[in-house]
């Protein structure tokens, strides 16, 4: 480490090196999920090489390098419950809906069958405003350019022809 | 990344750095600056004019010596503390003098009281303790700052404790040879309450103003 304070990149990449397998056992055995232990290392390597001009050559090495492990790890701790207040984790993802009446609602009005029936129940002109304007979305005035009809007259026709359709609809269901 | 990775990275960093000098140096640094910043000030405000009978007074001295040792060894914990791997103890050097400081005033207290019952330790308001106090340890409290974030920010709560307990104990220091404000109960209340906020209020800025330097070398 006096070596690497003075620039010695072999002899600092050296030390490093040696150190890792410590700095894995010393992070697995104060944490406890395995997954993070390299992200901690790393965080370690960091910190103690940002201080590093901080070690006292006349000291030993282990203390000052386990001190900074140690901070390390407290502060990752401390990062990850205050985390965790916010999120919770979960093995199987919540259902959004709970009991079948919901979920019968939306096949209700999701019954293409109904909808197909409703629409050829229609006039002509509804029929192709509402395919036009609704299904395919086009604007009312591509729409107007498609058919020949006025804007006035295709608005007309949407509005009766949404009526009809709510109205075949709730009367079939 | 992987760790083997960030070690050839770092190792490739690693340019020469300048060692931290001993807590002992810097701590004579410290002193030097702050004590001649500290006599300034007295100065300014000019002595009190019993001060040569007042130091006669083996109390005040006691009392005076404790509150300068304070800041001496809390300063110098304050150091230790950034040195990772130095022993804990060290972090309560300056323990025994402010015990030492306690003592004395809690022994004038009780002598007030002996002396003249609830009387003699009657309390009012002293607006020019925490202004004097604040205003003696602005320069010694920021240098303490600038000279604690070369170290390491292993313990920071402690450290910036300690950093503050050293710059409001010389602050006190200074102005028990100023202010002529003797009565122990107000001594204890205003000036050594003044030092223990502003130790209280470095403990709580600890996180923030000593967070983990960044290395400076490229995280990719």
């Amino acid at each position: 480490m006096r070596a690497a304070q003075d620039g010695d990149q072999s002899a600092y990449g050296a030390l490093l090196a040696e150190m890792l397998p410590i700095l894995r056992l010393f992070v697995r055995r104060k944490w406890g999920n395995a997954q993070d232990v390299d992200d901690i290392v790393q965080d370690i390597l960091l910190s103690l090489h940002a201080v590093r001009h901080t070690y006292d050559p006349s000291r030993p090495f282990l203390p000052w390098l386990l001190t900074i492990a140690y901070r390390r790890i407290a502060d990752a701790a401390r990062r990850s419950s205050s985390r965790s207040s916010y999120e919770t984790t979960v093995d199987v993802m919540p259902e959004t809906f709970a009991g079948g009446e919901p979920k019968s609602g939306q096949e209700r009005s999701d019954d293409q069958a109904a909808i197909q029936q409703s629409l050829a129940d229609l006039t002509t002109g509804q029929r192709e405003a509402i395919e036009l304007v609704k299904v395919q979305g086009l604007s009312l005035k591509e729409a107007s350019a498609v058919t020949g009809k006025s804007v006035a007259s295709l608005k007309v026709n949407i509005h009766r022809a949404v009526k009809a359709l709510r109205r075949s609809i709730t009367t079939k269901t | 990344m992987q760790p083997e990775e960030l070690v050839k990275i770092l190792a490739a960093d690693a340019t020469p750095v300048r060692r931290l000098s001993p807590p002992m140096v810097r701590l004579v640094i410290w002193l030097g600056i702050s004590v001649a910043y500290a006599a300034l000030v007295v100065w300014l405000m000019g002595l009190r004019p019993d001060i040569a009978s007042k130091l006669a007074d083996t109390r005040f001295a006691v009392e005076l010596a404790a509150t300068f040792m304070t800041a001496v060894l809390a300063a110098l914990a304050a150091f230790c503390a950034g040195c990772p791997g130095r022993p804990i103890w060290e972090r309560y050097a300056p323990l025994p003098a402010l015990a030492l400081w306690i003592l004395s005033l809690g022994e004038g207290c009780w002598r007030s009281f002996a002396a003249g019952g609830t009387e003699g330790l009657s309390f009012r308001l002293d607006f020019v303790c925490l202004p004097s106090i604040v205003l003696v340890s602005l320069v010694p409290g920021a240098l303490m700052l600038m000279m604690i974030r070369r170290g390491a920010p292993t313990a920071p709560i402690t450290t910036t404790a300690l950093a503050a307990l050293a710059a409001g104990a010389l602050g006190a220091t200074a102005l028990r040879l100023f202010h002529a404000q003797d009565a122990s109960v107000m001594v204890l209340v205003w000036q050594f309450g003044s030092v223990a906020l502003l130790a209280g209020l470095g403990a709580l800025v600890g996180r923030r103003l000593l967070p983990w330097p960044s290395p400076g070398v490229a995280s990719s």
